[in-house]
């Protein structure tokens, strides 16, 4: 888990080590368990505190709602992250998801369902094709992003800004091209709905396939991280993009390469989202993207670059749905819930970046 | 080292600080837990509603609310709780009324009676689950009225036609593209008054503003600016909206209190505010949806629902043709009498 945080900068500061006592060291080194360790702490005095408060929300119905509602939102975040790697961000991510879901949707309607989009569909399509066009149109928009960071120099914020305004245009000319007007693109195809948000037992829990979706993308994230070219050389480039490039990386092919896989991601996640929600509105994905951002961030991805892993995303995502679920869960007033949110989302934060200043 | 142990200590203090804020909901076994999931918090009517309803269930009921924040999404995981929560009765303001067959499916499959109001799920999803039952206006009706005020305002008053052309040149203010209240008062405001006889011509694109003043101010402004002189009435699906043409036009020199230049503006919702703007004659008339009667008529549903009585037992209230949703009726406001 730690290798990919072994980057340029840390490598050239690991040296300073050396001159603690012995005492120090034996000192710093339980501090340092306990700080990478953080995030793990942080999400189990979060269930200690809304456990006391209402001993009912310790359930395996309740872990697996939760899991499955971070999945769309986990699978989101793990591409972000590797924008983040770069010193970058994405703010499109959202509405990509938006115009990928209601792409999704449209194809998928049922059969039967009179004012479908496509009424020349009468009979079901395979699965497999709306959700390959969806990754399609995921990887068009974060190439468009790739573009205008790594050809034109521009700042991920500005294009992402501009690609979530097309995006959304995209997605409200899309759903208002209907025969009847811009009508939520609902009544979705059962085997669709039965793929997404089904489930099967084992034993003692009921496992929603949302939650084995999620982990299959992370695996396979993790490999693309830790054992690929284009994961070690996206953390060069995070790191100190100069260096990389003089030590021979192609930095422009290692943006397209890593805004390819996450357009892939955000074509998943959107497909396994319309199916989630059942039903796509011109708002589908509002705000998706600050919430990817913010696991990232409270996951330990850092903003300024060249740091991050694959478990920290995971475990950041799923602490940002236990925050939110469990304070649904106890009744709190809603307006209350933002703050208590922004606390809990800074104080995370604060702790988990401990461990890198501690290091330098 | 030191500097760790007090950092993690005001880790400690400040999260048993905040845990020991949040206001536990009092369950109590007498009284049944029922859990409310409003569509936006901040949406002017729907606060109306959701005050009513609170007011109605209070000491009848342990009630938690949830704020859907305008995402069906959000809206779900919420659901998802309640019905964790095995709450005795839910009422449900459906942010996508499209979205209501999943929905329906959950609870069904958890058997907790339903009331869903102000966003209407399909008839069919409705019927699907003999707890559910829907209580709602007919959105026809509030466009009808404004049509009727159209009309009235027409017949016998030759000065509001500025060009004297014999036509109504009026621009149009819509809700959200997708919402079906928002197609069907657009829609039925118009038609209604020229089956009344009046001449309308509309200026522009139909202004889509997601019910927000801001935006309709915007667009009346450039609006205004295009077509100088041109426009002598303002249809607005809501009444923020309409309070946001009023503002645009208020900066042109017109619909000021006590001035003489007035472009008569209709809205829908009758919020304190434009009927306060009405009574200091800025601006026209307004459809008032009920909010009082629909919170007491859902709270009195659920009341029924979960105590195994006939659901409209002790109300005055009377279900439609489709025999599972129960109509609010409208009324007009045009100023104080």
């Amino acid at each position: 888990m730690n290798e990919s945080r072994m980057n340029v900068k840390n490598a050239a500061n690991s040296g300073s080590e050396g001159f603690d006592s012995n005492a120090e060291t034996f000192g710093s080194k339980w501090k340092d368990r306990l700080l990478n360790s953080s995030l793990y702490i942080i999400l189990g005095v979060l269930i200690v505190g809304v456990v006391a408060a209402e001993p009912s929300f310790l359930s395996f119905s309740n872990l697996g709602r939760i899991m499955a509602q971070a999945s769309t939102r986990g699978i989101l975040a793990l591409g972000v992250a590797g924008m983040i790697v770069y010193t970058g961000t994405d703010l499109s991510a959202g509405r990509i998801l938006g115009c990928c879901a209601a792409i999704s949707a449209s194809l998928l309607q049922s059969v039967t369902y009179a004012s479908r989009m496509y009424p020349g569909i009468t009979q079901p399509l395979p699965l497999i094709v709306p959700l390959l066009l969806s990754i399609l149109v995921g990887m068009l928009f974060c190439s468009l992003n790739a573009f205008g960071f790594a050809i034109l120099r521009m700042h991920p914020f500005i294009i992402s800004l501009g690609t979530q305004l097309i995006a959304y245009g995209s997605l409200c000319l899309y759903i208002d091209s209907q025969s009847g007007g811009a009508q939520p693109l609902a009544s979705l195809d059962p085997r669709y709905i039965s793929i997404v948000n089904g489930s099967f037992d084992i034993g003692f829990m009921r496992l929603p396939y949302l939650v084995i979706y999620l982990f299959l993308c992370a695996a396979v994230m993790w490999v693309i991280w830790n054992r690929t070219t284009l994961g070690k050389n996206m953390f060069a480039i995070g790191g100190n993009s100069e260096a990389a490039a003089v030590s021979g990386v192609n930095v422009t092919r290692n943006i397209f390469g890593v805004y390819l896989v996450a357009g892939v991601l955000y074509g998943i996640a959107a497909f396994l989202e319309a199916g989630r929600v059942q039903s796509v509105t011109t708002a589908t994905g509002l705000n998706y993207d600050l919430d990817a951002i913010s696991g990232c961030v409270i996951g330990g991805v850092s903003f300024t670059g060249g740091v991050g892993t694959i478990p920290g995303v995971l475990m950041g995502v799923i602490i940002l749905q236990v925050i939110n679920y469990s304070l649904y869960y106890l009744g709190v007033n809603a307006y209350l819930q933002y703050i208590i949110k922004g606390l809990i989302i800074i104080l995370a934060v604060a702790i988990d970046v401990r461990k890198y200043i501690a290091r330098k | 080292m030191k500097i760790r142990r007090v950092q993690f200590m005001c880790l400690i203090a400040i999260l048993s600080l905040v845990f020991s804020f949040i206001p536990l909901s009092p369950v109590s076994a007498a009284q049944p837990n029922i859990g409310v999931l409003i569509y936006r918090y901040d949406d002017t009517y729907i606060s109306t509603v959701r005050n009513a309803l609170s007011a109605a269930l209070s000491g009848k009921a342990s009630v938690t609310m949830q704020d859907g924040k305008g995402d069906q999404a959000t809206q779900n995981d919420q659901l998802d709780v309640m019905i964790e929560r095995k709450m005795d009765g839910l009422i449900v303001n459906m942010v996508d009324a499209q979205a209501a067959a999943g929905v329906v499916a959950k609870i069904r499959a958890a058997g907790i009676p339903v009331v869903f109001f102000n966003r209407e799920p399909d008839l069919n999803v409705l019927k699907s689950y003999e707890k559910a039952c829907f209580v709602g206006t007919n959105a026809a009706d509030a466009g009808k009225m404004q049509g009727d005020i159209i009309k009235a305002l027409w017949t016998g008053h030759p000065e509001y036609d500025l060009n004297k052309d014999g036509k109504f040149q009026y621009v149009l203010f819509k809700g959200e593209p997708d919402n079906p209240e928002a197609i069907a008062r657009s829609e039925w405001s118009v038609r209604q008054a020229v089956a009344g006889g009046v001449t309308l011509e509309q200026i522009g694109q139909t202004f889509v503003c997601n019910w927000d003043t801001a935006l309709a101010q915007q667009a009346m402004e450039s609006a205004l600016a295009a077509n100088e002189g041109k426009i002598e009435l303002v249809i607005a699906n809501n009444d923020s909206m309409a309070m946001g043409a009023i503002a645009a036009l208020s900066s042109v020199g017109s619909n000021l209190e006590g001035g003489d230049r007035h472009i008569p503006v209709i809205g829908v919702d009758a919020t304190d505010q434009a009927v306060d703007a009405i009574n200091r004659g800025i601006m026209t008339a307004t459809v008032k949806q009920d909010g009082e009667a629909m919170g007491q008529a859902v709270s009195a549903i659920i009341l029924n629902m979960i105590a195994g009585k006939p659901l409209l037992e002790g109300t005055a209230l009377q279900f439609d043709d489709s025999g599972v949703a129960v109509r609010i009726p409208y009324s007009p406001y045009r100023g104080k009498e």
